[in-house]
């Protein structure tokens, strides 16, 4: 096999063509192993698969909401919510998609986006609040990951009007 | 670009002082050849990453050691020696759940020539009885807690979700970590193949 890397054919290679000629031949390489590896079904870390957001809709209200990316679903009576200070009513889940369990029935699932209101105990303008979501979802591919507790801050607006942004929770750096 | 480069660690021509310089066309082999193997190795890499795992000796799995549903710790130093399958499931996990009665046949089927299947709940002691007694579980599973997600990822569970299983050899030697239900055709494929081997 005759292999030439370039069209003129200098007596010696300057240093800089050697190494830019083992950069390709590793980029070659890369690319390589990419077309002979094993397809692996690739799969989301649990806070891409099931991303959770949150806004305030106005003093006395906030909207949580998942994401939840295509391929996954969430256990609708394993989703739960708490705010603090102050506290909320219990959050009316919208129905879910039916799913039958072998071990635990007739079970519900979300897709797609889940968003949910829930009704603070009191009118709080201005306040800090912190939202807790109790989740636990599984991947189509046959994975499930653990039920999971995420927090988000939001700061309630002074007065109603336009709700505030979405506000997703704070990760730690190196997960990003 | 700076001009004190270190010399080439990858260099396979010799001397570059050389009295004999190789000729331009031989210069190109080199560069193929050394492209060829580069690929050979990349690609041996990515077909072997993904069963990778933390330690490939199994120390760190056969180290381990976790209370059965009557509360008795169980070393799993003890099945040294064994074609060991150590599963990570859960009741809330339906995929678990599916490819458990899979695990009961081969340990039955198995056993004998030396095959131990134990199973590691991520789980409380209530559920796993139940749904082992509703299966016929017929081989001894731990009790890990939520705290066994966590113990699962050191052993190269990366994403931290169920099922995972890890098959070691008889020497103790991880020769697979599977996330996701592990095929019949290559349980079974394993379990011959390391039954087979002395």
């Amino acid at each position: 096999m005759r292999v030439t890397l370039t069209g003129s054919s200098p007596r010696r290679l300057p240093e800089r063509l050697r190494y830019g000629a083992l950069a390709l031949a590793f980029a070659g390489a890369h690319v390589l192993a990419q077309a002979f590896a094993p397809p692996e079904p690739k799969l989301l870390p649990p806070e891409q698969a099931f991303r959770l957001s949150a806004r305030a809709l106005d003093p006395s209200t906030i909207e949580a909401r998942f994401d939840v990316a295509d391929g996954y679903y969430l256990y609708r009576d394993k989703l739960r919510f708490s705010v603090t200070p102050g506290g909320a009513a219990p959050a009316t889940l919208p129905p879910g998609k039916p799913k039958h369990d072998e071990f635990f029935g007739d079970v519900e699932i979300y897709r797609g986006v889940v968003a949910v209101r829930l009704p603070l105990a009191s009118a709080a303008p201005g306040r800090v609040l912190t939202l807790s979501a109790d989740s636990q979802g599984c991947a189509d591919a046959g994975v499930c990951y653990p039920p999971t507790r995420e927090q988000v801050q939001l700061t309630l607006p002074e007065r109603a009007g336009k709700p505030g942004p979405f506000v997703e929770p704070a990760r730690k750096a190196w997960f990003k | 670009m700076s001009t004190d480069l270190p010399p080439n660690p990858l260099s396979v021509e010799g001397s570059p002082e050389s009295n004999a310089p190789i000729r331009p066309s031989r210069r190109a082999l080199v560069v193929g050849a050394l492209a060829a193997a580069a690929a050979a190795v990349g690609a041996g890499v990515a077909w072997w990453h993904p069963r990778r795992t933390a330690s490939q000796d199994g120390a760190a799995v056969l180290a381990m050691v976790l209370p059965d549903p009557d509360g008795n710790e169980q070393p799993l130093a003890q099945w040294r020696g064994k074609v060991l399958v150590v599963n990570f499931w859960a009741t809330w996990c339906a995929p678990c759940r599916e490819e458990m009665p899979q695990f009961v046949a081969a340990q039955a089927r198995d056993g004998s020539k030396g095959v131990q299947f134990v199973g590691i709940a991520v789980d409380d002691v209530d559920k796993v009885r139940v749904f082992a007694r509703e299966i016929g579980l017929n081989y001894p599973t731990l009790i890990g807690g939520y705290g066994a997600i966590e113990l699962s990822r050191t052993l190269g569970n990366d994403l931290a979700a169920l099922p995972f299983t890890i098959v070691l050899d008889r020497q103790g030697r991880v020769v697979h970590t599977q996330l996701g239900p592990l095929k019949a055709a290559k349980l079974d494929g394993l379990l011959a193949e390391l039954t087979a081997a002395a």
